[in-house]
């Protein structure tokens, strides 16, 4: 895809960098504690303002959207803030201390009922708030397993990454390279696991469907809804707001329900789960707009 | 892709029209080559496609995969090793 080195400017940056680095950043922000280490946020943030004008023209064209008037400094500054803030808190989560955070969570029954169920389903999330608080959530509850489908090279990063945020806890990151890739989530789907994909971003440019976002078409994979169809597993949405401060808020909203053998028009079934998608993607933004983690043209 | 059409087993030429029945696919049944792989390079099938394929076949001929076997890549290398373990299944 054509912004795709922009896409990966700032956010591999910030979330591979290298791996050393991730490692002393990790060590100084367990000892000092969240309230100290969050001072270095701000200057950290005011650097790629002023470094990395393609993150900063991407935040303005979203920001001016979605808020329906011009972007300012001061908004490309919280947008940032708020992308570096869910990075590090990462860091908390990852290692057991989730006593720092304020999380309220929604429709935490739906999940209940589909693990009673014990069949599992796909957790339809996005570059929007943070994924890992919504994880942690399902990892507090040892016996509700999460794992993570993404493409191949992606998944090899935020493999090494995880490994080097906390080397003991083993995340379970599905990549999509292998003949067999979803022949194992199918597997894993059976033995009631959860499995979270990112479905606001595609990398291959396979299978895409533009949908009107936020006033102007933008493309969306078709792949992980296919997939939820064939398998006949309920599409859930699972999206975590940084509400600032301490808060965070978890949502998990049934998008459609399991298809009972396939749809008659699979095309079509298809087609009204992903408009249900994206247009809760866009309400969400209109909620919470800094929340948004796309930092290049999306609407290209 | 292979032209020749006299590759074929009659067991692969009905697995191969599931298959392209299946997937949608713009290409005559009898032009696969049972021989190159189904994923990637090959016939350009995807990781989703090959779910699609496990599924059908696995309803069709009601032959149980496992989704966690590490045959699964050799199973599903070509036509002709899907074939023959769908042969092999069936007659144990």
């Amino acid at each position: 895809m054509k912004g795709d080195a922009q896409i990966q400017e700032w956010t591999t940056r910030a979330e591979r960098g290298s791996l050393p680095l991730i490692r002393a950043c990790v060590w100084l922000a367990l000892r000092l504690g969240r309230s100290t280490v969050r001072i270095f946020l701000y200057p950290i943030c005011l650097y790629f303002l002023l470094s990395s004008p393609a993150s900063t023209a991407a935040s303005r064209s979203y920001l001016s959207r979605v808020l329906g008037r011009p972007a300012r400094w001061t908004d490309i500054f919280r947008h940032f803030l708020t992308f570096a803030s869910c990075l590090l808190d990462r860091v908390f989560l990852l290692n057991d201390q989730g006593y720092w955070f304020d999380i309220t969570v929604h429709g935490e029954q739906l999940l209940q009922g589909i693990e009673a169920s014990g069949q599992g389903c796909m957790l339809f999330g996005a570059h929007f708030g943070s994924f890992e608080v919504a994880r942690a959530v399902g990892r507090q509850r040892s016996d509700l397993p999460i794992s993570l489908l993404m493409y191949e090279e992606n998944a090899q990063k935020i493999r090494a990454a995880m490994a080097a945020i906390n080397p003991r806890l083993a995340t379970e990151v599905i990549g999509l390279g292998r003949l067999d890739s979803l022949i194992a989530v199918a597997g894993r789907l059976q033995h009631g696991h959860f499995i979270g994909v990112l479905a606001d971003r595609n990398v291959d440019g396979r299978d895409l469907v533009r949908y009107p976002f936020l006033g102007r078409e933008a493309s969306f994979p078709k792949g992980p809804f296919r997939v939820a169809m064939l398998l006949q597993r309920p599409v859930v949405m699972m999206v975590c707001i940084y509400r600032g401060g301490h808060a965070y808020e978890v949502f998990f909203e049934q998008i459609a329900p399991a298809t009972s053998g396939r749809p008659a028009h699979p095309e079509a079934w298809i087609s009204d789960v992903m408009q249900r998608y994206v247009s809760r993607l866009e309400d969400f933004c209109r909620e919470a707009p800094f929340n948004w983690f796309n930092f290049y043209d999306f609407w290209s | 892709m292979s032209t020749s059409t006299a590759m074929l087993l009659p067991e692969e030429a009905e697995l191969a029209r599931l298959i392209v029945e299946t997937l949608n696919m713009d290409i005559p049944a009898e032009t696969i080559d049972p021989k190159i792989p189904l994923y990637g390079t090959g016939l350009g099938l995807d990781s989703i496609d090959m779910l699609e394929i496990a599924l059908v076949v696995s309803q069709r001929y009601g032959v149980k995969l496992q989704a966690d076997d590490e045959n699964n890549t050799q199973i599903f290398s070509s036509l002709r090793s899907l074939s023959r373990f769908i042969q092999d299944s069936r007659s144990s």
